[in-house]
């Protein structure tokens, strides 16, 4: 054994810390990001209720949250992580971070996935009577399957790097193991295997993200 | 009688940034029901944006639409939505939705009309046996053909027993055979379920082959509208001759010869007239172009001939084809 029953322990706390925080925020973050998404979509010049006041204030707003850099904005939330979580440390409170990073992220993952619905369906959609709520729920989403589910598994492993980042302001699970053990006190070994580890749980939501998506996917001939 | 669908005054205009393009001026029309309406005109004449008018996909600059009576721009969105499903459409890229298999598709306008699960379920079984494609029930768009896709969008349409069928293109993007049928099957439609269909398209012989009426549209505006007969072998405004002679190209070798177009109307079509016409006035012509057709059972079409250069020569050639009962009408400008 490399090393102590202490310390795999503690590495397998920080693997289920990681999977905790990413698969919260991803859940959260999507709360928030689709709305925000479906009202970027629908209220673009193009779109089905133009309204270009509510487009912009709405796309630089998110173009604003997506621009600070992720350490920083866990900083400026800090006040928020303690009214939610009650602390500023540990994963629950970065969950917190995470989501209001990950939100107007997602947002523009699944802005573009659904502008890749043709135009062409949703009129044909209108031209039957449809509503709009019938054309987001009907239409855009299910038309933009696959690429929805591909571009959650980007948004997981996007969230799983800022979830190892936060490791660096006490934010719990392998980054922060990887930074306190490999970097503070120089222990290489466990620095190498929470970075093993990290890349092994990328690599599994990449491979069942992309496995789902071709499933679904009903534009393939079989 | 009230007209299925009455367009008065339709104007349309787009704003753009720097110019405002006059996409329709003055648009008058009446579709009476059980019409099959073919618009014709070349790309950019406006006929896309004129039949999207007819179902207020695009909402005109000014103007009235009227669809059975009832004006659309007095409507409000739920009941413009309502009255949607009374004036189906299909496209020429068949527009279906890609996750759902043939059933869910022609689900859809159902589900949109807000009809039972049930109902649904027995509509599409009768759709399907109307449209052909019960064999390809669970299949995917992305594993029919074409003919099939466009089989779909029409029972996707007919599914909520509209009263109009707008086409817009709808066989532009299949081969001929699959045009036929699609037609065919449009044909069907109109006569069984007495559907008023509107045909827009840049193909002279889908209009030849289906519509009774036919309006041909030029830079917006309507140039001719009439009977498919009458605008076929007498057509009046210049567009309408460009487009009913555009096929005649071929006509090149004749340039600066006297021609003639000669249109049969069904009456002649079993009497050999120019075989006739040679052996009786003892000339030669040159057949420079023919398109003859069966057309609602009786043949129609017309042929370009090369006659001699002797003036008194062509003039009796003229006279004995129009003692015959055809139209003749001597070519000077539209031989390209």
């Amino acid at each position: 054994m490399l090393f102590s029953s202490d310390i795999w322990m503690m590495i397998a706390e920080g693997v289920r810390d990681s999977l905790y925080m990413v698969l919260v925020s991803t859940v959260f973050s999507y709360i928030l990001g689709l709305p925000i998404a479906i009202l970027l979509v629908v209220t673009r010049k193009s779109g089905l209720h133009p309204m270009p006041v509510v487009n912009m204030v709405t796309d630089v707003v998110v173009n604003i949250l997506r621009s600070v850099p992720f350490l920083i904005l866990m900083i400026l939330v800090t006040p928020l992580m303690r009214l939610i979580a009650g602390k500023s440390y540990g994963p629950t409170a970065t969950i917190v971070a995470l989501v209001i990073a990950a939100a107007p992220y997602v947002a523009r993952m699944i802005e573009s996935s659904l502008l890749e619905v043709d135009p062409g369906v949703i009129e044909a959609a209108l031209s039957m009577g449809a509503s709009t709520k019938t054309i987001i729920l009907k239409v855009l989403i299910p038309e933009a399957k696959t690429s929805l589910i591909v571009g959650c598994t980007i948004v997981i492993g996007t969230i799983l790097g800022y979830s190892a980042m936060a490791g660096a302001l006490g934010g719990g699970g392998l980054g922060d193991i990887a930074i306190r053990y490999g970097y503070n006190r120089y222990q290489f070994d466990i620095l190498m295997v929470t970075v093993s580890l990290l890349v092994i749980l990328v690599q599994i939501f990449q491979v069942i993200g992309m496995k789902i998506s071709k499933k679904t996917d009903k534009r393939i001939r079989e | 009688m009230e007209p299925m669908i009455k367009i008065e005054h339709l104007d349309k205009t787009f704003r753009g940034k720097t110019q405002t393009v006059y996409a329709l001026k003055d648009i008058n029309l009446d579709i009476q029901k059980g019409d099959i309406f073919g618009i014709i005109g070349m790309s950019g004449a406006g006929k896309s944006t004129l039949i999207r008018c007819m179902n207020f996909l695009e909402r005109p600059t000014s103007g009235t639409v009227k669809i059975d009576g009832k004006d659309l721009a007095a409507l409000s969105d739920r009941e413009l939505r309502k009255t949607r499903q009374e004036v189906a459409m299909i496209f020429q890229h068949f527009n279906l939705l890609q996750q759902r298999n043939v059933r869910g598709n022609i689900a859809f306008s159902m589900e949109i009309a807000g009809m039972k699960k049930a109902d649904i379920d027995a509509r599409i079984d009768e759709l399907l046996e109307i449209v052909d494609l019960k064999d390809r029930a669970l299949m995917y768009p992305a594993q029919l053909s074409g003919g099939q896709k466009q089989r779909v969008a029409i029972a996707r349409a007919l599914a909520t027993n509209p009263k109009i069928i707008l086409c817009d293109e709808a066989t532009s993007a299949l081969d001929p055979a699959t045009t036929q049928s699609i037609l065919k099957l449009l044909k069907d439609i109109n006569r069984k379920y007495g559907i008023t269909i509107v045909i827009i398209t840049h193909e002279m012989s889908v209009v030849e082959s289906i519509c009774s009426h036919v309006a041909i549209i030029d830079d917006g505006q309507l140039a001719e509208v009439g009977t498919v007969e009458k605008v076929f072998t007498q057509p009046e405004s210049r567009t309408a001759k460009r487009i009913i002679y555009q096929k005649s190209a071929g006509g090149q070798a004749a340039l600066g010869k006297r021609c003639i177009r000669v249109v049969f109307d069904g009456k002649s079509s079993y009497e050999p007239v120019i075989s006739n016409l040679i052996m009786e006035c003892k000339i030669a012509v040159n057949i420079m172009f023919a398109d003859t057709k069966d057309i609602d059972g009786k043949a129609y079409g017309h042929m370009i001939l090369q006659l001699p250069e002797d003036r008194l020569q062509g003039d009796r050639a003229i006279y004995y084809l129009r003692s015959k009962n055809l139209v003749v009408e001597e070519l000077e400008e539209y031989v390209i």
